[in-house]
């Protein structure tokens, strides 16, 4: 099923496995040579950033490449139909086993253009062919074919983008199913997801070992199950869903008491969980959905102005970071705030000052002399506005 | 996987000093959370310092925003108090931050420094109509604070400060978005910001003062002269000047080029081979688009795929060389 060399994929994760030992100082340097020399890894996968350049060169490549098709099938007309894309898409997807099995590349970013520009391509087919732009729309079809193509390109590649995708199309196709087909689908399609993604959520985290190769996809689909599992119950969403039924304008929802208290509590619920079972994923999501829950409630109640809330918010965040500094000086519980081992490519990269740059300078259009007034109110402002 | 180090062991690739110590009882590892600590730091100081910047402006009128200005005054002083406080001793080379938060605290510091100069301006013009010292004294105190303190966000934000003095923009969403190049003043501003960075980059190598700032002013600097030779190219068009741009973009691309290859720096040779291609390919299309014909759409297709396919071979091959040096 999987389109790489198996040897080659365990002899990876056995390097990767070495690597840490090495700098933990367990190993030393010339066993990991020669057990590198013994158990060979044979993919062409560069570092991160020949991966970003690849990427972007073979999608140019690939744009032409469709370009010229079109160029020599613009005599038959044929471009309102779906097969087209669908061939397009098929064609670079020849192309991506061809890179895969000859040349074998892995994460080389050669094969990651290749592979989303094809599922692209016949996303874009089933789309034409499904959606019927607009009426007659076939959502349920269209979502189960893209889970099931998403589903078969994940196992093949152990890719964690069409993980993702598949994940997201499989709750598609749920949504749409339980709202065509249960009479009344609408009102009750959010405990049909909650209980949707929390299944798959528990089937993701109990197996997340198992499977030796796809132990990413797994971290992925976990985290798309998590955020699934939150969207089905946010008030927000549940009252556009609402408006969308009925045809009204901010219409109070039924049991509106109940979503009110899914928005604020299940964040915390998962960040609680997180730290209790030390469980990274966890802990992010409910984290960066606390941030979800703030903006929530913020739509619906303006208690405090922007400015004030922004301040105490960010006053509110240093205290914390601060605290559990203090808290951790020595770890405690397991815990710790002490950098984890290991070079990561952020650093050689400076990305931090790069954001730094980004979000704090001033955002002063670019005066055309220097006598234009400066824009005083600008200062450090910058970036912060669309953050709560 | 405690099999595979059996079979390693067995098979004479692991010693039994190593084999006993991957086997040993090993601490239980400890889950940290520097990275959530660090991102609430960050976000801490953005949004601390967003609110107060807005919330002076938004209370002009009234009596809040004098205690909000001298709030503002207070945490800039306290944030450098600690700063000078606990700061290692300065060097030439690299220096550790004392702690995670110093760098978070220095950032406090700065921003609201800024925030305060630029609210001075703005309501008792300090500077009186003198724009261009406004914004060369918050710049150079933020150069001298990137150094004395060794702190590469702050050097950015000095670098971009640098650009707004004379009068254009280095980030990248700026530099995108906001920028037109329709104006030669524009052009030559942003070719002489490129030079300076550029300059900036080699001295420091070239002095060991500071060396890995190296990365932060080449970056920036490669970026705007890369993109500032393209816009010379595209603004002479159609007189003669234009052969001038694209030979100087290839000279510095050989330049750039020769100094990443020396240190091995992928990131540059990248930036290099795609600006470079760039250029190529602006000059084939002029070629190719004089017919505007079928016939040449399909050439330029060809082309593209061709020179793309090559690309990826011509990067393959310099990956392999940087690797092997």
């Amino acid at each position: 099923m999987i389109a790489y060399n198996k040897t080659w994929l365990a002899n990876l994760k056995l390097r990767d496995m070495l690597n840490k030992d090495l700098s933990a100082g367990r190993i030393n340097e010339a066993e990991l040579k020669a057990i590198a020399e013994k158990y060979p890894v044979g993919f062409y996968s560069p570092g991160i950033l020949a991966r970003v350049g690849f990427f972007i060169v073979t999608c140019v490549v690939v744009f032409f490449a469709y370009g010229l098709i079109a160029l020599v099938a613009a005599s038959a007309d044929i471009f309102d139909s779906p097969g087209f894309p669908i061939f397009l898409g098929m064609i670079s997807f020849a192309g991506l086993e061809l890179m895969v099995y000859v040349k074998h590349h892995y994460r080389s970013g050669v094969d990651d253009a290749l592979l989303f520009l094809s599922t692209c391509m016949i996303l874009a087919g089933l789309f034409m062919a499904f959606s019927g732009f607009g009426d007659h729309a076939n959502y349920p079809t269209l979502f189960g074919i893209a889970f099931l193509m998403f589903m078969v390109l994940s196992l093949r590649f152990t890719d964690i983008l069409m993980a993702a995708a598949c994940c997201v199309c499989f709750f598609a196709f749920i949504f749409f199913c339980w709202t065509k087909v249960i009479p009344s689908g609408m009102s009750t399609v959010p405990f049909a997801m909650m209980v949707a993604a929390a299944d798959t959520y528990w089937l993701a985290y109990v197996n997340r070992e198992k499977f030796d190769y796809y132990q990413n996809c797994l971290i992925i689909v976990q985290i798309v199950c998590l955020l699934t599992l939150y969207a089905a119950g946010n008030y927000y969403i549940i009252q556009t869903l609402t408006d969308e039924l009925h045809g009204t304008v901010n219409a109070t929802v039924p049991l509106s008491a109940f979503f009110w208290i899914w928005t604020m509590m299940v964040p915390f619920v998962y960040a609680g969980l997180g730290i209790r079972k030390k469980d990274v994923i966890l802990l992010r999501t409910g984290l960066l959905l606390i941030a979800a829950a703030v903006i929530t409630f913020r739509t619906y109640f303006h208690v405090l102005p922007v400015d004030v809330a922004l301040t105490i918010g960010g006053a509110l965040l240093l205290g914390i970071a601060y605290a559990v500094i203090r808290y951790l000086k020595t770890p405690k519980y397991g815990f710790t705030y002490a950098e984890p081992e290991g070079e990561n490519v952020m650093d050689r990269l400076k990305i931090e000052s790069l954001i730094v740059a980004e979000s704090l300078s001033t955002h002063t259009p670019a005066p055309t002399n220097n006598s234009v007034k400066m824009g005083g109110g600008d200062f450090g402002g910058g970036g912060s506005s669309g953050d709560f | 996987m405690p099999d595979i180090y059996e079979e390693l062991h067995s098979a004479g690739l692991l010693s039994d000093e190593s084999f006993a110590k991957v086997n040993a009882e090993r601490p239980a590892s400890l889950f940290s959370v520097h990275w959530e600590i660090k991102s609430f730091l960050y976000l801490g100081v953005l949004l601390l310092t967003g609110g107060l910047g807005l919330l002076i402006y938004e209370n002009i009128d009234t009596i809040g925003h004098q205690f909000v200005l001298i709030l503002i005054a207070l945490i800039c002083v306290g944030c450098f108090a600690y700063c000078f406080k606990t700061k290692l001793p300065f060097s030439t080379g690299q220096v550790r931050s004392p702690n995670t938060a110093f760098d978070y605290i220095l950032l406090l510091g700065c921003t609201s420094f800024l925030i305060f100069v630029g609210y001075l301006q703005f309501e008792y013009k300090v500077f009186g109509l003198n724009y261009g010292l406004a914004t060369l004294i918050p710049m150079l105190v933020l150069f001298f604070t990137a150094y004395y303190f060794d702190h590469l966000g702050i050097l950015n934000l000095a670098i971009a400060n640098l650009a707004l003095w004379m009068g254009v923009s280095v980030t990248p969403k700026q530099l995108l978005l906001n920028s037109d190049f329709n104006s030669e003043t524009i052009i030559y501003t942003y070719l002489l910001l490129g030079i300076l960075l550029m300059a900036g980059a080699y001295n420091t190598q070239r002095y060991n003062f500071k060396k890995h700032f190296k990365f932060s002013y080449q970056h920036y600097g490669v970026h705007v002269s890369f993109i500032t030779l393209l816009a010379g190219y595209f603004h002479y068009y159609n007189s003669f000047a234009c052969s001038a741009w694209v030979l100087a973009l290839f000279f510095f691309a050989y330049l750039v080029y020769k100094d990443a290859f020396k240190h091995r720096s992928f990131y540059f040779i990248l930036l290099v081979v795609l600006y470079s291609y760039i250029a190529v390919s602006s000059l084939v299309v002029r070629v190719l688009i004089q017919t505007a014909d079928l016939g040449a759409m399909s050439l330029l297709s060809l082309y593209f795929i061709g020179s793309g396919i090559g690309l990826i071979f011509l990067l393959i091959n310099i990956n392999k060389q940087i690797k092997a040096k």
